[in-house]
Formats: C-alpha cells, sequence, structure tokens
C-alpha cells in the first residue's frame, strides 16, 4: 500500500483513526499525563509544538494587546518587561555574553537581580529582551529540541539550526503578541557563533549585537573597542565596560552586569558587577580591567567644570 | 513689565499646555480631597464637621488637613473637591465678606458669602473644583447651605457632601431631628463623618467640628481621633556614618555680632 | 506618558528637633536617557530656607527665577528676611495664579521659622502644581518617587532627630526609595539646616 498517500488522505481508515484520536485527545482538555511528567511542564509536546489557549474573542490579538501593551492600556494588567541591554560578540577566543539585570515596570524598579542570560546547554547561551516569560519558556523549550536532536543524531546541535529552530518557533506564533529579541550564542562545528532572533521572525547571523532599550549605549562601547583578535580578557572587559555603559546612561538598564564567555569546550560563568560599584571603583580585580572607576565624574576628579580642584 | 501684576488667573502657559495635551500628554492630577464633609441645625445654631484626609489619586498625600475654613467669625465653611480650588475659592470669599462688613457696617450674612460664592463658581463654569458647606449664624439666625461646583446651592436643615457624603447623609437621615441639644448636635455630626472616615476609601484619619451660635464659634480640630497610630516598639535610627558622602560644604551663619566703634573714624 | 515624569527628579523634606533637612537627586533625564548628574534642583531662597522643585525642568528655572523676583520684592517692600510660611504662601498663590495652565513643579520648602517669642521651630511644607499647601510636622514627598518616598519615609522617620542622626534617615530614605524608581537617582544632595549653619553634603549614591 502507498504509505505516503496514505498520510495524506482524509477517508483511509488511518486518517479516520487519526482524526478520532484528535477529537479524545481534545476531550481530555488540559493536561496530558505527560505534563507532569518528565517533560517539565512542556506537555503539549505529545502533540508537537505545545498549543496555547486563545481567548474566545472576535479579535484574540487586539485582545491581548488591549491588556498587555502599555500604549493601549497604561494600567495593563500584565507589565511586559521593556527596558534592557543584552550583548553578544564573536572573536578568536569564542563569544562573550554580557547583560544587566534591572527589570522595570513603568518607572518602577521591579527588579535588580534579573538573570537575563538562559543557559540553555553546556554550549548554548540565549539573552532575554522583551518578554521575561516568553523568553525563558521558548529558550527552555528550545534547550530540551537541541536534547532531543543530540539524542537522535549523536552530535550537538550546531548554533545555526538551534536558532532556526526558535525563529521557526516564533514565526508560527507572528502577531499573536510574542515579545523577544534574542541572541543564540555557542561554539559548534564551525567555530564561535552567534545568532540574533526576534519575535518577528528575524534571524541575523553575525559578529556582534545589542539587543534592548539600553543597546545604543553599549553599541557605541563596543564598536569602538571591537576587533576580531581580542585577548580573552580584553574582550570580557569590552563586554563589562559596554554593558556598564548602558546600564549608567539607560534609566531602564542597571543594577548588575551578568558575563559568560563561550569558548570550545562550553560556557564560562566569568562573573556578576555591581554597576555602580564599576562606576566608582572599577570591576575590581579582575584581568583585562584597567584599574579605578569607569565613572566620568571619577576619571575627570578635579579636573572637569563641574567638579573642579580643591582651591 | 509692571512688578505688580493684575489680580485674577495667569493663563500665559495655556498654548504650551493645551499643546501638549493634543500631543496626548496628559495634564497631571492634583490634590484632591476625597473628603466626607457635613453640616446640620441644631436648636442654637449650627455644627460643621469634615474628614482630615488629602489624596493624590490612590496616595494619602496629607493625614491631617483642615478643610473647615474660615469666613468670618460667625460664619465657616466645608470644603470638598480640588484642595487648592476649595482653599483659594474660600480665602478669597473670605476676604471680600470682610471688606462687604466694613463697607456695610452690619454683622455679615451666610447668604451674602453664598451668593458671592456661587456666582464665583458659576462664572468658572465648574472648572474651579469647588463643593462646598457653608454654614454660620448671622442676625437672620442659623443658616446652611451646600454650594456645588457649578454654582447652584441648596438650603437644607442637614448636609453632607464629598465622595462620604452617602455614608454620612445614611446617619443624618435615620438620626437627626429638630431642636437638638448642642452635644447632642455635635456626637450626630461626629458619627456622620466616621461613617465617611470608615465606609469611604476617599475619606480617613481624623474628625474636625466647628459649632457656631449667636454667642460665638467653637472650632474643634480633630475632635475625634480613631486612627491614631500606635507608637512604634523599636526604631530604624541609622548609625552615625551609614551613609557614604563624596563632598561636604558647611555655611555657618553669623549668629551673633559685637560692633566696636573706634574713635578715629575717617569721616574727610 | 506623564509631563511630570519626563525629566524625573525627586525631593523630600523632614523635620528634626530645631532642624529641618531637605534632600533631592540630581538626575536630569530626557525620559529614558539620563542627562545630566548634576542638575540642581534645590535652592536657598534666603539663609534659613531652601524650596526644592521637582517636575519638568523648563519649569525649574522659571520658577525658581520667578520666586527669587517675589521673594527680592518682598524684601524690599517688608524691609525684612521673608519667613518660612509666608514664603510657602507666596508659593502657593504664584502656582494658584496659574490655575488654568500650570507649571509643572510640585514645590517643597523646608526652613527654619522664628516663634513670637524669640525661639525658633522647624518648618516644612509641600504643594501640589496648582499650589495647594501640605503642612505637614513630620515630612513631605514629591517627584517621580513620591510614593516610595512615602513608604519608606513613613517607616524611618522618627521624631526629634538631631542635625546629624536627620542626615543619615533622609540620606537613606532617598537613597533607597530612588533605587527603585527609573527616574530618578544619579547622585544626590542634601541639605541640613539648623539654626546657626547649613550643612550640604553629596551623597555616593548608585549611578545607574
Amino acid at each position: 500500500m502507498n504509505s505516503f498517500v496514505d498520510q495524506f488522505s482524509t477517508h483511509s481508515p488511518t486518517a479516520q483513526l487519526k482524526r478520532a484520536q484528535k477529537l479524545i485527545a481534545a476531550e481530555e482538555d488540559d493536561y496530558s499525563d505527560a505534563a507532569w511528567g518528565s517533560q517539565a511542564g512542556f506537555g503539549g509536546m505529545i502533540k508537537g509544538i505545545p498549543a496555547f489557549k486563545v481567548p474566545a474573542v472576535a479579535d484574540p490579538t487586539a485582545f491581548l494587546r488591549l491588556h498587555t501593551d502599555d500604549h493601549a492600556d497604561p494600567n495593563c494588567r500584565i507589565k511586559i518587561q521593556h527596558g534592557t541591554t543584552t550583548l553578544a560578540f564573536r572573536f578568536k577566543g569564542g563569544v562573550i555574553v554580557a547583560v544587566d539585570s534591572r527589570a522595570t515596570a513603568g518607572s518602577y524598579v521591579a527588579s535588580g537581580t534579573v538573570k537575563k542570560v538562559i543557559e540553555i546547554n553546556p554550549y548554548l547561551l540565549g539573552t532575554m529582551a522583551g518578554g521575561a516569560a516568553d523568553c525563558q519558556f521558548w529558550e527552555t523549550y528550545l534547550g530540551m529540541h537541541c536534547r532531543l536532536h543530540e539524542l537522535r543524531n549523536r552530535e550537538r546541535i550546531s548554533v545555526s539550526a538551534a536558532s532556526k529552530y526558535l525563529s521557526n518557533l516564533v514565526y508560527s506564533y507572528k502577531g499573536m503578541g510574542l515579545s523577544m529579541g534574542t541572541m543564540i550564542c555557542g561554539w559548534d562545528k564551525t567555530g564561535p557563533a552567534v545568532f540574533y532572533v526576534d519575535s518577528d521572525g528575524t534571524r541575523l547571523k553575525g559578529d556582534l549585537f545589542s539587543v534592548g532599550s539600553g543597546s545604543t549605549f553599549a553599541y557605541g562601547v563596543l564598536d569602538q573597542g571591537y576587533r576580531w583578535d581580542l585577548t580573552d580578557e580584553e574582550a570580557q572587559e569590552l563586554g563589562r565596560r559596554s554593558i556598564f555603559a548602558a546600564g549608567h546612561r539607560d534609566a531602564m538598564s542597571g543594577n548588575t552586569c551578568n558575563l559568560y564567555h563561550v569558548k570550545e569546550e562550553g560556557w564560562d560563568f566569568i562573573g556578576n558587577y555591581d554597576i555602580s560599584k564599576m562606576y566608582y571603583e572599577g570591576p575590581g580585580d579582575v584581568p583585562g580591567a584597567p584599574g579605578g572607576g569607569y565613572g566620568y565624574a571619577i576619571r575627570t576628579e578635579g579636573r572637569s567644570a563641574a567638579n573642579p580642584p580643591p582651591s | 513689565m509692571s512688578v505688580y501684576r493684575s489680580p485674577g488667573f495667569d493663563f500665559s502657559n495655556s498654548t504650551r499646555n493645551n499643546f501638549l495635551l493634543n500631543k496626548g500628554v496628559p495634564l497631571p492630577k492634583a490634590t484632591s480631597t476625597g473628603t466626607t464633609i457635613v453640616g446640620c441645625v441644631f436648636k442654637d445654631g449650627i455644627v460643621l464637621g469634615a474628614d482630615t484626609r488629602a489624596t493624590e489619586g490612590p496616595i494619602v498625600a496629607d493625614k491631617n488637613c483642615e478643610k473647615i475654613h474660615f469666613i468670618t467669625e460667625g460664619i465657616r465653611c466645608c470644603g470638598a473637591g480640588t484642595a487648592a480650588d476649595t482653599e483659594f475659592t474660600t480665602a478669597l470669599i473670605s476676604s471680600n465678606m470682610e471688606l462687604h462688613a466694613l463697607q456695610s457696617g452690619r454683622k455679615p450674612r451666610v447668604v451674602t458669602a453664598m451668593t458671592m460664592l456661587k456666582q464665583t463658581l458659576f462664572r468658572y463654569q465648574g472648572h474651579i473644583g469647588a463643593a462646598l458647606v457653608l454654614g454660620g449664624v448671622d442676625p437672620t439666625g442659623p443658616q446652611l447651605f451646600t454650594i456645588h461646583p457649578h454654582g447652584s446651592t441648596d438650603k437644607l436643615p442637614y448636609v453632607t457632601m464629598g465622595s462620604g457624603s452617602l455614608a454620612a447623609m445614611a446617619v443624618f437621615e435615620s438620626k437627626w431631628s429638630a431642636n437638638m441639644e448642642r452635644q447632642e448636635a455635635l456626637d450626630l455630626v461626629i458619627l456622620a463623618i466616621s461613617a465617611g472616615i470608615f465606609n469611604d476609601l476617599g475619606s480617613g484619619s481624623n474628625v474636625d467640628a466647628c459649632i457656631i451660635t449667636a454667642d460665638g464659634t467653637e472650632m474643634l480640630r480633630n475632635v475625634d481621633m480613631p486612627n491614631q497610630r500606635v507608637q512604634k516598639e523599636r526604631d530604624y535610627k541609622f548609625r552615625r556614618g551609614t551613609t557614604a558622602w563624596t563632598k561636604e560644604d558647611v555655611r555657618k551663619f553669623v549668629v551673633e555680632e559685637t560692633v566696636t566703634s573706634t574713635d578715629e573714624m575717617d569721616t574727610s | 506618558m506623564s509631563i511630570m515624569e519626563y525629566n524625573g527628579g525627586s525631593v523630600i523634606a523632614m523635620a528634626g528637633k530645631d532642624c529641618v533637612a531637605i534632600a533631592s537627586d540630581l538626575r536630569l533625564g530626557n525620559q529614558m536617557l539620563s542627562i545630566s548628574s548634576n542638575f540642581q534642583r534645590v535652592f536657598p531662597v534666603t539663609d534659613r530656607i531652601y524650596i526644592g522643585l521637582p517636575g519638568l525642568a523648563t519649569d525649574v528655572t522659571t520658577l525658581r527665577e520667578r520666586f527669587r523676583l517675589r521673594v527680592n520684592m518682598y524684601t524690599i517692600k517688608e524691609e525684612r528676611e521673608i519667613e518660612p510660611e509666608a514664603f510657602t504662601h507666596l508659593v502657593s498663590s504664584t502656582l494658584y495664579e496659574h490655575r488654568f495652565g500650570p507649571y509643572f513643579i510640585s514645590p517643597v520648602v523646608a526652613g527654619i521659622s522664628k516663634t513670637p517669642t524669640g525661639g525658633i521651630k522647624p518648618f516644612i511644607a509641600a504643594t501640589d502644581l496648582i499650589g495647594c499647601i501640605n503642612f505637614a510636622k513630620d515630612f513631605v514627598v514629591s517627584g517621580t518617587a513620591s510614593s516610595k518616598l512615602f513608604g519608606v519615609a513613613e517607616g524611618l522617620w522618627e521624631p526629634d532627630l538631631g542635625p546629624e542622626d536627620l542626615f543619615e534617615t533622609i540620606s537613606q530614605t532617598l537613597l533607597n526609595a530612588v533605587d527603585r524608581d527609573a527616574f530618578s537617582g544619579w547622585g544626590a544632595v542634601v541639605h541640613v539646616i539648623t539654626k546657626d549653619q547649613v550643612i550640604t553634603r553629596k551623597l555616593k549614591a548608585r549611578m545607574d
């Protein structure tokens, strides 16, 4: 029998069976047993990608926007995290990933200790900008698929493939209110790699990216200091210094900087640096740091018009 | 430009502010008094009452403000609505009442104040957001009025206004009676304001009352304080030197000066 | 977006024992972008009176000059220094004059006033943007971090603090409140006014 035709037939016994199965699955509704098992809440996987319940209104997208978007409704129930600075760049020694740690809801600083780097697996890192929940959920979900890929193919997934998986996934939800701007960073057969993926469906391969409200400030420092043959210490310092600049100037970024370095053997967490401490004293005794505070007022102490020498 | 300013409002920022408004920038909220204010007539006069909470949106801006304003010795006015408006409108009318009394050489009457207030408010078509309870005793006897922001007035034996007016009115409707004694009336007013304080979120803190009779006026500030905070068990005093600072500047005043005269003053 | 949040900034004043303190942050922003970390919004009016003007920066400058003119006119006419109470009413009526086209400023006044018996009394007050005065006995707050300042001050303030203790309390209140506000921060300044001196200190604040 031609199994290929069978697969797409609408009235074959197999198709009818499938339809019946689907009906039963629909009646079971919310959670399959797998939801409580090893699949860690990604229970929908049994049916392929997780499917979300959509509000029963004429235009679910408009409905969602009304309740989640500050512009449509300033008192929106779900405040999506907007301000952030994240950056990642590729160089001789691997990939540097640096992010800030502030979460704001309007003008309120909701948290200063947010982990905006998502550790997908020991070789892959994702960054978080836009909707915190969206990034966390889909990048963790991506991690599961990367593992399945490993089991199926007996080799690690390439950064390119992983990022494409994510971008296809978010594209299938396009226009439904997902909000994420992320960088998928890692080291695969091709060497260090950085991909930018966002909820519009954009996927870009590149050497250097920065995402978030503070990205312009980070780019300013990053562009100026970037070379391919940066040493590890120089590269780490550049990442730190760029996040400092953004944390300093952008009201919605700040508090601390989390720094990661992806090498051939996987990623390394380099450290957590307080941005105000960097302003006054610098990052402390770390390789690559020039010593002394990064702050303008500190560097010009006693020499600027605003901060004249003691008379 | 003269340093003497002409009286009345200054609209010089209006062009700018309307431009912002048209761009979709909303005007910031002013302090308003969510408020319960009441007044009632008794045998020999009037009792006025008010709560003491001022709010800015959901924030309690002032926990013990004064809402019973002075008009003349025998006339007082409770204000609800935009706090600045009640404050300045009553101050303006108080001023004009004094001038009127001086001009006419008679004791000022409550109706006069009421007319001045309603004409002022009507002229501004409700843009001055003052809702008032005006009461007092004049040669014609005890008088009690309410004045709404658009300029309409009522004359009743017991009145309430503000967001807590329903709670307070419920008390008056069930307990008020004609020809009450002084203490009876005061207790009723305190009860009515308390109803507002506890049942209306826009009102709170303490009760102010004012008893006006032909013999004189007694202003009872914080006559009842049902919301006193308990003494803190411990304090959060910081150790000296907790706060790091980078620069210090001390400016000492000349507190005392000694003048010494010199004999040889050069006057040439 | 609210116009009061356009430039950011907050001010707080506290009363102590025979002293008052007024403190503010030093940020001037353009919405989310921080522009200056040295923007003065607390100004001396007389030796013993300070005024804080949080709100729209253009109006900070305008009102500062307006108050200077009016205080000078008062001093010349009355031939004496203005008292804090009188100055607060001057501020209030200046703002109410613009009732239907307001300045986007809600000032805070702190000073030491003289009692008729020759003693001194700490004085603090705040007004809203159209001049409704709030005379408080404990503390007054204003600006983009006002809701946070209210919370912290309500917990930390206590009566009869001396100048040095008041400095710690007001500094910690401001610093901690401002760290939770995206529009305020970037340095802070505190003035502690006593009967015979004013101590001004620039705080080591978070710079992000």
